[in-house]
This record gives C-alpha cells, sequence and structure tokens, in this order.
C-alpha cells in the first residue's frame, strides 16, 4: 500500500511538473501543397531543427481550395505562409496579420509566352489572353498591367484574362498567349514539355521590377502581446532559417525529405530536385528580415492598384527577427 | 392548447423571468428595449389565467427580434441574459407559427395567404439568429459575415453580380438546359421507336445519369475553349440523361387500353404519340425539367471552378474565398439561390398549365 502510494505520487508530480518540460506546439499552415517551395520547414521538421528549438511544430499542407488566411483568422494554425499581397488585403478584410519574417527575398513569379504569338514587350500584349492564377494570386499581374496602364476589364485595346490552372496546360493547348509561372514549378514543366528561353518570351516580375514580397511568415496580432508567443515564434523561425541552409547545402536530402513528406504522393524527386535548387536562388538563409525597400514598393502597388485602400499600420514587426 | 404549446410558453414565460432578473446587474439606461421585451415576456405568464390570441405571441416575438437587433453591441462583453433573450423570441416565434398552422390546419388551400406567414417566420426568425450571434459573439467576417453585410454587399457589388449572372445563368445555363432537355426529348422518341435502341442505348444512359457528370468539365475546357461555351457543354451532358430516362419511362404511362382505343380510330404512330402518349408523359417530362433545372444551375456554377474568363457566378464563388472577399461569396450565393428557385418555380407553374388533368394538379377534384 505504501509503495502503491509512493507510486500514486510520484505519477502526480511527474504529472505535475510535465508541463514545464513540454514542447511549445505550433501549426504552420503552408499555402500550397507539401513541395520544396517550403523546403526550409520541411527540412527544420525532419531533421529535428524545431526539436532541438524545444517546439512541436505541425507542419499543415495547403492546396487550391485553402486560403491560409482564413486558416488563421479560424483557429487553424498560428503561423501561416503567404504572399504579402494577400496578407495586407487579409489584413484590410478583417484578419489582423503580421509579417514576423521573410526568408523569400525575391519573387519566382514570370509570365512566359511562346514565340509563335508574336508577343515580344508589353506594348504587344493588348488583345491578347493571359492566363493568371487567382485565389490571392492574382494582385503582382493586376499591379504590373495597371503600371502599364493595360486593361483587363475585357474592354478593348486591354488583354482578355483567363483564370488560369496551376500547371501549364493553357499554354499547350493554346487557350492563352501567355501563361504565369512559378521559376521553381510550371517553369520546370514547361521545360519538361520542350520549351525554353530559345522558343519562350519570358518576362520576369523580379527583373521587370514587378515583383511583390511572396512567401513571408505571418501571425495574428493580438498573438504578439504574448511574449511567450513571441520567443516561440523567434524560436521557430531561428529553426526554420537553419532548415533553409541545410536545404541549400543539401539539395539532395532535401529534395528526397519532401519527397518523403508528401502524403499525397503527388511529389517527384527529380521535380522537387529542380525546385530545391530554384527556390535557392530567391531564398536567402542567413536573413529572415524583411527587405523594407522591397515592402515599401509592394505596398504602393498595392494602393496604387486600390486592392488596399490605406496605408497599412504595423502590418510587420521586426521583434522576432531581431531576437534571432 | 396542445402540450407543445403548454409547453413552450411555459418556457418562454420563465427564462424571460430568469433573463429579465439578471438584466439588472447592468445599467438601466443600456438596451432598455430588450429589458422591457423580458419584462413583458414574464408577464405573458398571465396566459395561464387570462387566455393571450396566438397574434399576441406575433407580437413578442417581432418585439423580441427588433430589440435584439437593436441591442446587439451595446453591451460588451454580450452578457448572458441576452443570449437568453435570443432564445425566449425564437420560443416566441415558435409558439406563434405552432398556434398559427393549428388554427389553419383545416383551411389548409384558401387562407387568404396567411399560410405564407408561416415560412416567412421560420426564415425571417433564422436570419435574425444568424445576425444577433455573428455581431453578438463577434465572428470574424472572414469566417462567417452577417446577413446585413451580405446585404449591403449585394447592393454595393450590384454591377459584378449582374455582370456574375449574365455570364452563367444566361449565356451558360439557358442554352445547356435547353439543347440538353430537348435532344434528351428527342432521343427518347427515337429509344421508344427502336427496339435496338431501347436494348443498346438506354442501359448506358442508366449508367450515365449516375456518373459525376461534372468531372467532364476540365475535358470540356480543353474541347471548348474556357468561354461560356465549355460551361455550356458541361450543362448540355448533365441534363439530357435525366430528360431521356424520364422521357422513355412517361412514354409508357399510357395504358394498353388507351392505346387500343387509338387503334380503334385507326390513329398512326404520331397521331398516338401526339395526342396521347405525349400528355400522358407530361408529368414525367416536367418532372425532369424541373431536375434538370437545378442540375443546371450546379453544374454551370461548378464547371466554372475550372479555366475560366474572370466573370461568373462559379469563378466568384471559388476565387472569393482566396481574397478573402467572403461577403461577395455569400452575395453571390444567394443570387444563385434565388435565380434556381424562380427557374425552379417558373418551370412548375407551366407545369401546372399543362397538366392540369394530372391528379396531383387538380387537389383531387373531379
Amino acid at each position: 500500500m505504501k509503495k502503491y502510494i509512493g507510486g500514486l505520487l510520484v505519477s502526480a508530480l511527474a504529472l505535475s511538473a510535465a508541463p514545464a518540460f513540454a514542447a511549445d506546439a505550433l501549426t504552420l499552415q503552408l499555402k500550397w501543397v507539401t513541395q520544396a517551395q517550403f523546403a526550409g520547414y520541411l527540412v527544420a521538421e525532419s531533421k529535428g531543427f524545431y526539436d532541438e528549438e524545444n517546439l512541436d511544430v505541425t507542419i499543415l499542407p495547403g492546396g487550391p481550395n485553402v486560403a491560409p488566411e482564413q486558416v488563421i483568422a479560424g483557429g487553424g494554425a498560428d503561423i501561416i505562409v503567404t504572399w504579402m499581397a494577400a496578407g495586407m488585403a487579409a489584413r484590410e478584410s478583417g484578419v489582423p496579420l503580421v509579417n514576423i519574417a521573410q526568408p523569400f527575398k525575391r519573387s519566382g513569379l514570370m509570365m512566359i509566352c511562346p514565340v509563335e504569338n508574336e508577343i515580344k514587350t508589353v506594348k504587344d500584349f493588348p488583345g491578347h489572353t493571359l492566363g493568371v492564377w487567382f485565389f490571392g494570386n492574382e494582385y503582382p499581374f493586376f499591379a504590373w498591367m495597371n503600371k502599364e496602364g493595360i486593361a483587363t476589364d475585357g474592354s478593348a485595346g486591354g488583354v482578355t484574362v483567363l483564370q488560369q490552372s496551376f500547371d501549364i496546360q493553357p499554354m499547350i493547348q493554346g487557350q492563352a498567349d501567355c501563361i504565369s509561372v512559378m521559376t521553381y514549378n510550371e517553369y520546370g514543366q514547361a521545360l519538361d514539355a520542350g520549351y525554353g528561353p530559345e522558343n519562350l518570351t519570358i518576362f520576369n516580375y523580379t527583373e521587370m521590377g514587378n515583383d511583390l514580397l511572396e512567401d513571408g511568415l505571418y501571425v495574428l496580432e493580438d498573438s504578439l502581446k504574448d511574449a511567450a508567443k513571441v520567443d516561440a515564434y523567434t524560436r521557430f523561425v531561428r529553426a526554420s532559417m537553419k532548415g533553409w541552409a541545410y536545404a541549400a547545402e543539401h539539395p539532395d536530402e532535401a529534395a528526397q525529405i519532401v519527397v518523403d513528406m508528401d502524403d499525397t504522393g503527388a511529389a517527384t524527386l527529380e521535380h522537387q530536385l529542380y525546385m530545391t535548387g530554384e527556390v535557392a536562388k530567391l531564398v536567402d538563409p542567413a536573413d529572415a528580415k524583411l527587405d523594407m525597400a522591397t515592402y515599401e514598393r509592394t505596398v504602393k502597388a498595392l494602393l496604387d492598384q486600390s486592392i488596399i485602400k490605406a496605408e497599412p499600420e504595423g502590418a510587420y514587426t521586426t521583434v522576432v527577427t531581431d531576437g534571432l | 392548447m396542445s402540450q407543445l404549446q403548454y409547453f413552450l410558453a411555459l418556457v418562454a414565460g420563465g427564462l424571460s423571468a430568469a433573463a429579465f432578473a439578471l438584466s439588472f446587474a447592468t445599467p438601466l439606461e443600456q438596451g432598455l428595449l430588450l429589458k422591457a421585451f423580458l419584462g413583458l415576456g414574464f408577464l405573458s405568464l398571465i396566459r395561464f389565467y387570462v387566455p393571450l390570441g396566438l397574434w399576441a405571441d406575433g407580437a413578442f416575438a417581432l418585439l423580441g427580434a427588433v430589440a435584439l437587433l437593436t441591442s446587439v453591441g451595446v453591451f460588451d462583453p454580450t452578457p448572458s441574459f441576452f443570449w437568453i433573450a435570443l432564445v425566449v423570441a425564437w420560443l416566441f416565434a415558435w409558439l406563434f407559427v405552432e398556434r398559427l398552422s393549428k388554427t389553419l390546419a383545416p383551411r389548409l388551400s384558401d387562407n387568404g395567404g396567411l399560410g405564407l406567414l408561416i415560412p416567412v417566420v421560420f426564415g425571417a426568425a433564422l436570419l435574425v439568429i444568424w445576425e444577433v450571434v455573428t455581431r453578438g459573439a463577434n465572428i470574424p467576417p472572414v469566417l462567417l459575415p452577417a446577413p446585413s453585410m451580405i446585404a449591403a454587399q449585394l447592393v454595393n457589388s450590384t454591377p459584378i453580380l449582374w455582370a456574375d449572372f449574365v455570364q452563367t445563368f444566361i449565356k451558360s445555363v439557358l442554352p445547356g438546359y435547353a439543347i440538353g432537355c430537348l435532344s434528351g426529348l428527342i432521343v427518347a422518341i427515337l429509344v421508344d421507336r427502336s427496339p435496338f435502341l431501347k436494348a443498346g442505348l438506354l442501359p448506358i444512359g442508366n449508367f450515365m445519369s449516375a456518373l459525376p457528370i461534372i468531372g467532364i468539365a476540365p475535358i470540356m475546357v480543353m474541347w471548348f475553349g474556357f468561354d461560356w461555351q465549355s460551361k455550356a457543354a458541361v450543362v448540355v451532358a448533365m441534363t439530357f440523361f435525366p430528360m431521356l430516362v424520364n422521357t422513355v419511362a412517361g412514354l409508357n404511362a399510357s395504358s394498353i387500353i388507351e392505346r387500343d382505343l387509338m387503334r380503334t380510330y385507326a390513329a398512326g404512330y404520331w397521331q398516338t404519340l401526339m395526342k396521347l402518349r405525349l400528355p400522358a408523359a407530361g408529368p414525367f417530362i416536367f418532372n425532369a425539367l424541373k431536375i434538370n433545372s437545378t442540375l443546371a444551375l450546379i453544374g454551370a456554377i461548378v464547371a466554372e471552378f475550372f479555366g475560366t474568363p474572370v466573370v461568373g457566378m462559379g469563378f466568384r464563388i471559388s476565387t472569393g474565398v482566396g481574397r478573402l472577399a467572403i461577403d461577395l461569396v455569400w452575395a453571390e450565393i444567394a443570387v444563385a439561390a434565388v435565380a434556381g428557385s424562380a427557374f425552379y418555380g417558373v418551370i412548375a407553374l407551366i407545369e401546372r398549365g399543362v397538366t392540369f388533368w394530372h391528379p396531383s394538379v387538380r387537389g383531387g377534384r373531379a
């Protein structure tokens, strides 16, 4: 009996002490399906970098019908990966998102046109059909067209916009004269399909200076009032950047990790390897800070196009990246 | 007073009393109308001595709705008696509808429009609850906007909604519906004439009608381009088979003895078809037309989830979520619901005129 009570006491003590040792649980909602675009987070999870920081991270894959902004508003995630334009638009719609880190320094967005469509410069666009992704990915395109003064509402002298599927089919089937691609994903599909710089006209958003900030990490504003949360975010970003650095140094292993972590079985090693290499060109593993010049340009483009109506206040914070 | 009415009246009065007592914890001038309503609800318990008319319950429910809508957001945070008041208003509305339907039951067919009051009160109660809960519990609008927000969006975005309606309903649904139903009808007559087709095509038709036709939407985009033509093609495919199967069944609806009568009049195949068999198939054909009216709208909207021009109900519903324009998505859903109901209603009205002879329309009158 004494033993029994002793055992109870020990287990009660263990239980009461458990929270002190428990890892902080964080849920990350990705912007898209499990792929090398998120290699840093997947590698950090797989290699135990999060565990080293005493974090218990759950990574939720996204997809064509998942709006990360809605997931976080509904309490389904603590941190989301999203593009700044979509994040700012959500902020105005009443989801107070704040950028805490910006691993992606450059945009991977391009528009490609097969040369037979005789489009050499932006001036040749009017009268053609352009494929654009929607669901929060349409802002950079409309900001670009707005800057060039090309109408997108189907009026004469403007362009016809097609809601493009998330592949290169519209170009192959000739439904669109130009389509949107990401350097690290659909452009690879185009290369596989026999397209390349020699038979494509390529408009690269970054080179044109029309890039809007892409994959950043966003949290809800209220959670930043909690010092413990901010500390957890800081550890999360630190481990994630370690993951990005590891993925840049070991692309083969990173691609394999991505394939292993994809539950859908859609990811192929060859494509993920290509993506790992391309994403590495956009991410700076040594620096998670938000670049203010690109931030200002992103905000200005959104204001010019009245995607957002007012200059955002407190839409980013350095409190997390300062603590790295 | 039935047992249910007794119970409803008792609970409504009792909860009013409880909420009324709780409401004294807040300053008197806050939400005065709501407190007055609760006091009246408490007083309604008098009905166990002096009978109250059913219109009194209707007035209570209306007063409760107005009081809740005006005082939502006055309190911060929303106190418990506010939610009890919501339940009370719901109970009064229920009691009112319950008593009204009991009163109307003996004269269901001609009650001077009072019968319409029942679904109206029910719908209005749901809308009030939705409005009060979303605003009272501070539910983020990106998860569920209040009906008032959706209504405002309906008014503000009329040009967008109209353009979407024209693209989806006028350009995709109506042509697709007409082609699908007409070709289904013609093929059914061909099937009826030929034993070979009956044995060969009809089983395939039955099989096809069980397939999720919407899956062909991406293929149709490949064949017909991404504009309304491909959406209309999906609608044709979706509406064709229900029409075929129903019409074939309907053509056999006339009895052998009626067909024998036509033969004794020396009527030919076409005369028999036109004068006897097609009219007899009327209820079946209209059944297919009614099923197809809703199928066509659903088909066109879902087909617009894949490769579309940047206009259309389906496009707006699928991409609006990504832009967090949830109130616009709901406004679009409201337009689709009204359009679908009106479409169905028009077909049902035509049916009443055409198949006036059928017992279901005659209402049992000889």
